[in-house]
């Protein structure tokens, strides 16, 4: 577990020709790794436009007003779009509520579920080679000073023990590249020999001949040490024996296939069965047997079999390298997680000291010029080593400056607001001495409290400076050891993924995979065909593979079953769920309708206004709910048990042009007290997971029961044995 | 409360549509019957027909085959069925006269002979009843208005008189333009498609009334107003466009529209569908107030089955053009019997958690449910007033379900 993706303070508004149009006003809410987070609330409440602020899709007239989307060490808010195409669609994904209008009506599906694979590969490849440089040079840097410095004596071993480090990784990853290379065609041929037989058997228009001499010369591709070493000779039976069945189809040409003699189709499955075998072996491990062919470059490894190299790899690295480098690597790590925990000790201090100089007034050079000094303290704190970034302090140069940009922004803006508001207020009031009747309203003004503005900095400054505390207070019981493990699984990861190459075939394969997955029938056949040829069902199916098949860390679910009947919505909902499981996916879904939130989520925000007005887990809200929204959302539902008369919520949403003074839902209340037309609530803490803003929840608020319809609904859901679990 | 008398019929529907050599089945053989004050609810997954059974009823589509009485009128009939009668009859003689001897052949002609012209009697009186079901019934209307003024004009003098004559022609002019089929209203799922955005709301409402002759523009007005009230919109929204009012207004515009013509019977294809979960609450209670004011009986196309099960007397259950299964609403959620019904209820999400996470659906795969290669299936009656599409073998398996 651990948080995965946070919201703070969000505030988005948008340009319109009637004025500003306040969608999302502050909203806070973190997402923890491999939850779903549910998102719900009337069309107008602001929830679509907080999951595309996340994504970075805002439309043209949106301003951010304030906050920050904090996800691995970055804020997504403030990400040039150069890094923001890297993280779309790769990490965060997105379902639409139309899948129509999501997909390309033009393009095969086929190319757009494999589209981003494809990139996203072609990316990954280029940069974690260029991670893999970066860490090992700062790594080199605090192991040479670990041993105390350039001059000592140790320094020339551990300069030659890295140097090695490097040099038997790419030792290694030559061999993987060439054995990857090779299985990669064995998958390909495989895979041509599915499509081959299926075309065949389906009487298609195929070119018979053609392909039995491209699987001929394909079978010759296949050729690696360790993979094939054992299977040479079958190989080039197989070979002698497609050459022998060639001549026995008669036609040549593309032309509609006749049914296949047998021998042919024989050879096929013979190669495919081979093939298989190939692919299914275990894989050797190639960070180890690097290490062995650089020291042994004559060696021949590839006729044993895979798990004794690898056993024997092993000792052999550890006994003649890893022990030793493992040694130096601790220290190295140790003395970069010491240095960084001095300089955080220090920094403290900076922060502190700030903290104070910003509660009062400054002028924005020296604001500016501090924020910049901090921020370069605050970076040379952060422990590079450590695989598992900090955000807050990775982020914290931009929040900085954000925010006192948001204060010099305001000193100037706040004059001219007041003066437009005076002066249309002015004219309004006069137009209505002289009797006429004046049909529009005066934009309330926006003035930011300066004072406001200047606490939002000193908080900003005070979470880091809490953050550093308690990782100070807890520096004592951190795992260096755990944590220089971490890094070399890091370093081999990266050098994977540098040579892990996905071709135009795997990725077909891979897209099969995903759309048998996600239960597109025929798949093989569905993978050529246009958008249009799929019912609505199916082709949400295809948005959900084209979600999932960058394989993306958080996928947003915006009301993907809206356009869709029970049946289907109870298929797409019961596919995310699994998906979710099996992949280790966070979701945020967002919908209107709570039957479907109850299934899915495990944590519920119910939205207003562009306000969270109640979070909590799905039990908090279903069986203890606490806010009259959320009580008139659930009762403005019929179950199957309901008979009386529903109790629909009177009136509509306001309008977000002009925000309510209080609680956005008074007017539409029949619990509203006083105060709510008059402040707005705070959020009230029910129990340690559920919140509710409302004022109902004050100590000197009178008792107020929700509705009868609600209270008997949980009645009977406790008599089936359902919320009784929950208390 | 719903009475036994009929107010619509449906026979053995079918509408196929053409689509190049291949014939698109949409609505295959559905029959029932609603009765008036009742609310005939319609289910099934999208693409199942229920749509085109409602447009079907209402004559937007020309119905391919059975019929559609309203009130005892027959008003829309489909000439397939005869048709392929007469061509089953011809094939089945030309098949025969291969073996037959002279004298057989004769009696087998005549046999022939006297089916084609059966079924092209029959295929006959289908067109005129579609083509004047609307004619006859204005006809009706206006000689029974006119054995009601004759006698007043004739016994009344002077201005009365004058006054009489000018109402009598004014009613007249109403009911020669008046058609049955206008009895039946619809409210379609879309609102923001269904309304013209050109038009406003007022002459959205009283495009109907002026198409029926009302050439008063004050009563135009008077009921266009009453309407707008009695939907909870105020008269200040006449004037107004649709684009000006949100999802649930312009809905309630959809249902204004359609209660002006004083409906017997409303067709709701999908009124709730696309709008959100308070709004949806709101016109749900505003049909159902209208529904005990004005008597109205509705037939009620949705998908979502809780809204159905909440609003419906009895529910049709729609599959692939069939109708699969007809009962009470309490007694279809009580005794589900078809294996689709049972796996569309198994599909329904409902706001408890706990259960929401133990809830398993129910698949349904027609070829592995049942077994029609002997015997085929038809509409039966298992318990009183709830009909399974089922054969032999299943009715008798259903029947021990319910303890028959």
């Amino acid at each position: 577990m651990g948080k995965i993706l946070e919201v703070k303070h969000l505030s988005i508004s948008f340009r319109t020709p009637g004025g500003i149009l306040h969608a999302v006003r502050d909203i806070s809410f973190e997402l923890e790794r491999g939850e779903t987070l549910s998102i719900v609330g009337e069309s107008g409440s602001g929830k679509s436009v907080t999951s595309k602020a996340i994504l970075g899709i805002l439309a043209g007239n949106s301003i951010v007003e304030s906050g920050e989307i904090l996800y691995d060490g970055r804020d997504l808010l403030r990400l040039p779009e150069t890094d923001m195409v890297r993280i779309r669609g790769d990490k965060i994904s997105m379902i639409f509520q139309d899948p129509l209008s999501s997909l390309n009506p033009i393009v095969k599906i086929g190319h757009q579920i494999t589209e981003a694979m494809l990139l996203k590969n072609k990316v990954s490849r280029k940069e974690s080679r260029a991670e893999f440089n970066r860490l090992l040079a700062i790594l080199r840097d605090h192991m040479i000073a670990a041993v105390g410095g350039e001059s000592a004596p140790e320094a020339a071993h551990v300069k030659e023990m890295v140097e090695t480090f490097d040099r038997f990784n790419s030792e290694g990853i030559k061999w993987e590249s060439e054995y990857n290379t090779a299985h990669a065609n064995a998958e390909e041929l495989i895979s041509k020999i599915d499509d081959f037989l299926f075309l065949s058997e389906k009487h298609q228009r195929l070119d018979v001949r053609a392909t039995l001499k491209e699987l001929h010369k394909r079978l010759g591709t296949v050729k690696a040490p360790f993979l094939t070493t054992k299977y040479d000779d079958r190989i080039a039976a197989l070979q002698a024996k497609l050459t022998e069945v060639t001549p026995l189809y008669k036609k040549g040409g593309t032309q509609t296939v006749e049914e296949l003699p047998e021998p042919i189709v024989e050879a096929s499955r013979d190669v495919r069965a081979c093939m298989n075998e190939i692919v299914g072996q275990t894989r050797p491990n190639f960070f180890r047997i690097g290490y062995y062919m650089m020291k042994n470059p004559t060696a021949d490894l590839g006729a044993q079999p895979v798990e004794e190299v690898n056993e024997m790899a092993l000792r052999y690295l550890n006994e003649d390298f890893m022990n030793e480098y493992l040694r130096l690597e601790k220290a190295g790590v140790r003395h970069s997680f010491e240095e960084a925990l001095e300089q955080k000790k220090k920094v403290v201090g900076e922060l502190e000291e700030a903290m104070t100089w910003y509660a009062s007034e400054f002028t924005k050079k020296e604001a500016e010029e501090k924020a910049r000094v901090l921020a370069d303290a605050v970076e040379a704190s952060i422990d590079r080593l450590e695989t598992n970034k900090d955000s807050t302090a990775y982020t914290f140069r931009s929040s900085l400056n954000g925010a006192i940009q948001k204060y010099f922004n305001a000193v100037v803006n706040n004059p001219k607001e007041e003066a437009r508001f005076a002066r249309q207020t002015r004219r309004r009031d006069a137009l209505i001495a002289r009797g006429r009747t004046v049909d529009w309203k005066v934009v309330p003004k926006t003035v930011y409290d300066l004072g406001d503005l200047r606490a939002e900095i000193v908080g900003l400054i005070r979470r880091l400076k809490d953050k550093y505390d308690a990782y100070i207070a807890a520096a004592e019981t951190i795992d260096l050891d755990a944590r220089s493990i971490d890094l070399i699984d890091y370093f081999k990861d990266k050098a994977s993924q540098a040579v892990y190459r996905v071709t135009k075939r795997m990725a077909k394969e891979q897209a099969i995979k995903l759309m048998d997955e996600v239960g597109i029938p025929d798949s093989r056949i569905r993978y050529n065909q246009y958008p249009f040829e799929f019912s609505g069902g199916m082709r949400q199916r295809i948005v959900i593979a084209i979600a999932l098949s960058a394989n993306p860390d958080i996928l947003i679910c915006d009301e993907p079953t809206t356009a869709l009947d029970v049946t289907i919505q109870s298929q797409i909902l019961e596919l995310i769920n699994k998906l979710k499981a099996e992949r280790k996916l966070s979701v945020i879904f967002i919908t209107h309708d709570l039957g479907v939130v109850a299934n899915m989520a495990d944590r519920i925000a119910v939205m207003y206004a562009g306000k969270i007005v109640e979070f909590g887990t799905s039990e908090d809200v279903f069986y203890r709910a606490a806010h009259p929204y959320t009580w008139a959302l659930l009762s403005s539902m019929p179950d199957l048990d309901t008979s009386e008369k529903l109790e629909a919520i009177p009136g509509t949403p306001p309008n977000m042009i002009f925000p309510p003074v209080g609680d956005a839902f008074a007017a539409r209340n029949k619990y509203a007290l006083k105060v709510d037309f008059e402040k707005q609530p705070p959020l009230f803490r029910i129990s340690e997971t559920h919140s509710a803003a409302t004022w109902l929840l004050h100590p000197d608020a009178p008792h107020v029961d929700p509705p009868k319809i609600i209270t008997e609904r949980i009645e009977r859901m406790k008599a089936r044995g359902g919320a009784g679990h929950a208390e | 409360m719903p009475n036994e008398e009929v107010l619509l019929r449906v026979e053995h529907l079918c509408q196929y549509f053409r689509s190049g050599k291949f014939e698109n089945k949409a609505v295959d053989d559905v029959s029932f019957d609603i009765h008036r004050g009742e609310v005939f609810g319609l289910v099934g997954e999208s693409g199942c027909g229920k749509t085109t059974t409602g447009r079907t009823i209402i004559k937007l589509y020309d119905a391919t085959s059975g019929d559609v009485y309203f009130k005892g009128v027959r008003i829309a009939a489909g000439k397939r069925s005869y048709q392929d009668a007469i061509r089953k009859a011809k094939a089945d003689l030309k098949e025969k006269l291969k073996t037959a001897s002279a004298e057989e052949a004769a009696a087998l002609k005549a046999e022939c002979d006297r089916i084609v012209a059966e079924n092209k009697e029959k295929i006959r009186a289908a067109e005129e009843d579609v083509r004047s079901c609307d004619r006859v019934y204005s006809r009706n209307l206006c000689e029974k208005l006119t054995a009601d003024y004759e006698p007043r004009i004739a016994a009344a003098s002077g201005e009365e008189k004058a006054k009489l004559e000018k109402e009598y022609r004014n009613e007249l002019y109403k009911a020669k333009h008046t058609k049955l089929v206008t009895q039946i209203q619809m409210i379609f799922q879309d609102p923001i498609a269904s309304l013209d955005p050109r038009m406003t709301v007022r002459e959205i409402i009283s495009e109907g009334l002026i198409i029926q002759g009302e050439r008063d523009q004050k009563v135009i007005d008077e009921k266009v107003y009453e309407m707008l009230e009695l939907v909870g919109l105020v008269r200040e929204h006449a004037g107004r466009y649709p684009h000006e009012f949100s999802g649930g207004q312009r809905q309630r515009i959809g249902i204004a529209r359609s209660i002006i013509m004083k409906p017997e019977l409303i067709i709701a294809d999908e009124p709730v569908s696309a709008l959100d979960v308070s709004i949806q609450a709101q016109v749900i209670n505003l049909m159902n107030e209208l529904r005990e004011k004005f008597g109205l009986t509705i037939l009620f196309i949705a998908h979502d089955l809780s809204v159905v099960k909440y609003f419906s007397d009895r529910i049709g259950v729609m599959y692939f053009g069939k109708l699969v299964e007809l009962a009470p609403s309490d007694e279809l959620f009580l005794h589900p019997l078809h294996p689709y019904t049972r796996s569309l209820l198994s599909a329904i999400p409902l706001p408890d958690p706990v259960y929401e996470k133990t809830r398993k659906r129910i698949v349904y795969n027609p070829l592995v449910e049942h077994d029609y290669s002997t015997s085929t299936p038809t509409l039966r009656e298992v318990l009183p007033g709830h009909f399974v599409m089922c054969n032999d073998a299943e009715f008798e398996k259903y029947r021990a379900e319910v303890g028959q």
